[in-house]
């Protein structure tokens, strides 16, 4: 379960337990060293989740039926959750029609890589390099801007974000300039950190909780301070538990946010 | 081990500000979270669209003390 | 734990390895959502929706048969009433055409049975009234002979008589 703290495993000796770094989140290639096309651990892992999502979901849509099973159930639910709990309920369901196989793509990708930091084995989640978050940000950036241009115009939707209306002068010169860095930088940069930070966050917690599990309850010789040891399992398990949360609520609110930045390109409505 | 240092506080001090960062979201999302509560229970009929705007809420949010994480991270 | 400074902020540095295979997965997971599984599972839902649709239909329309059918029957079933009311009617008329020509048909016949009837008893009015004049000269004759006889005693109430008998038979036969 802790492999990802085993690199310092010879330098930590038993001084301490191996708690987890920032190193974790860097491995060194391990294929392909030196050329753009290197694989380290997470990439491998990502590769790996990307295959098992895809294979899964293919067969489901092959084999998929007019009357559901247990399976099929399971998947469309969640399709129509995000069909009609994100993407039309934020944008309406003319509106959305387009946007659905987009999110839904965000949706089910960053769910899978995100559970990839508590599957056995695997440990980290494929989201956990700021490159991952960041591809999706900016997918999500490209989308918006599209769309701004296609419903507004470009020079029209760069005067509602510097210019918008009923707002006086004086706060404008303030207010101008905070839009469009919103919308150039600030969106994309935000839903990169807050996917890739909770990430790390959680890979931390969790990892760390093993760590001192491995180190009161085995390394130890003391039988003294085995129940501490105990009790960092039991704070594991909850993170555990915690994270599944996470991967699911950092999914939802990715998705979510993407369908109201999209949303916020398109003229008003009602 | 010297007489001036003699109660060593060892790690990061960026932990603290990590944890100093984190009021200011806390006391927002509790806020956030009992406005929520507040408006289902007064319009249970828009739940759904409440819940939508509470996370997204939730999510602007989240972001400010995650800087704080970032920020602890990056010293790492 | 090592405090490596440049690591912490190595996090937030993408590397160029990183963001190829990124960009690679990203656009294999997107093409096959696009492509294969996003239209495999509308098509699923557009055919549950339009099976469910489609029976909902196929019920109207058998309910809209079922009303067509009856209505259909119910007009037949008052046509049919019509039909018998008017059938009726005209068997009535016809009947109490014939039974007028009939009775009309009768009463002619009873008149022309009268009349013959009265013709023939003129006739033999007349016939006997030529034979009873003829027999009431001789009977009269008879009679008057018997009476001369026996009443001649008294010549003038006999001539009286005579004469007045006379008379009578002028008058009768002139008349």
């Amino acid at each position: 379960m802790v492999s990802q703290v085993s690199t310092q495993l010879v330098l930590a000796a038993k001084a301490g337990p191996e708690l987890p770094s920032v190193d974790d989140f860097l491995p060194d290639p391990i294929l392909f060293q030196g050329t753009p096309f290197a694989i380290n651990r997470i990439i491998l892992i990502r590769i790996v989740a990307t295959i098992v999502l895809l294979l899964v979901m293919c067969i489901t849509a092959k084999r998929a039926k007019l009357v559901p099973g247990r399976w099929q159930g399971l998947i469309e639910t969640l399709l129509e959750f995000v069909r009609d709990n994100i993407v039309y309920q934020v944008m309406g369901e003319e509106r959305g029609r387009r946007y659905v196989p987009m999110i839904t793509t965000l949706f089910f990708t960053i769910f899978v890589f995100n559970l990839c930091g508590i599957i056995p084995g695997m440990n980290m989640a494929a989201t956990a390099t700021v490159t991952m978050p960041l591809v999706f940000a900016l997918w999500t950036f490209v989308q918006y801007w599209i769309a701004a241009c296609r419903e507004k115009g470009f020079l029209q939707y760069l005067r509602g974000e510097l210019m918008p209306p009923g707002v006086p002068l004086p706060i404008d010169i303030i207010l101008g300039p905070i839009n469009l860095l919103e919308a150039l930088i600030i969106r994309p940069f935000s839903l990169t950190v807050r996917l890739f930070a909770n990430m790390i966050a959680g890979h931390l917690l969790v990892a760390t909780c093993l760590a001192f599990t491995q180190f009161y309850l085995i390394e130890a010789s003391n039988w003294a301070v085995k129940p501490v040891g105990v009790l960092w399992l039991l704070g594991g398990f909850a993170f555990v538990c915690f994270e599944m949360f996470v991967a699911a609520l950092q999914a939802y609110v990715f998705s979510i946010l993407s369908t109201v930045y999209i949303n916020q390109s398109y003229p008003e409505v009602e | 081990m010297d007489i001036i240092t003699l109660a060593e506080v060892a790690g990061n001090i960026s932990v603290l500000g990590y944890g100093v960062a984190a009021i200011g979201p806390g006391i927002g999302m509790g806020i956030l979270v009992g406005k929520a509560l507040e408006s289902t229970a007064r319009q249970p009929e828009v739940a759904g669209r409440i819940q939508t705007l509470m996370f997204i809420g939730l999510a602007l949010i989240e972001l400010l003390g995650l800087l704080g994480f970032v920020a602890f991270v990056m010293t790492m | 734990m090592p405090l490596a400074e440049k690591n912490g902020i190595a996090l937030f540095l993408p590397e160029t390895y990183d963001i190829v295979w990124s960009l690679v997965i990203l656009v294999v997971i997107a093409v096959c959502f696009y492509k294969y599984i996003m239209p495999k599972f509308q098509a699923v839902f557009d055919a549950r929706a339009a099976k469910i649709e489609g029976r909902m239909e196929q019920a109207e329309k058998a309910q809209k048969d079922a009303d067509e059918a009856k209505k259909k029957y119910e007009d037949q079933l008052s046509q049919a009433r019509v039909e018998a009311s008017k059938i009726r009617d005209d068997a009535r008329a016809e009947a109490s055409h014939i039974i007028a020509d009939a009775r009309s048909r009768a009463e002619s016949d009873a008149a022309q049975i009268t009349e013959n009837a009265q013709r023939s008893i003129e006739s033999q009015q007349k016939q006997a009234l030529v034979s009873l004049k003829g027999e009431v000269g001789t009977l009269a004759t008879a009679l008057a002979g018997k009476i001369l006889g026996s009443e001649l005693s008294s010549s003038a109430t006999q001539t009286q008589m005579l004469d007045k008998m006379i008379d009578e038979m002028d008058a009768d036969s002139n008349k």
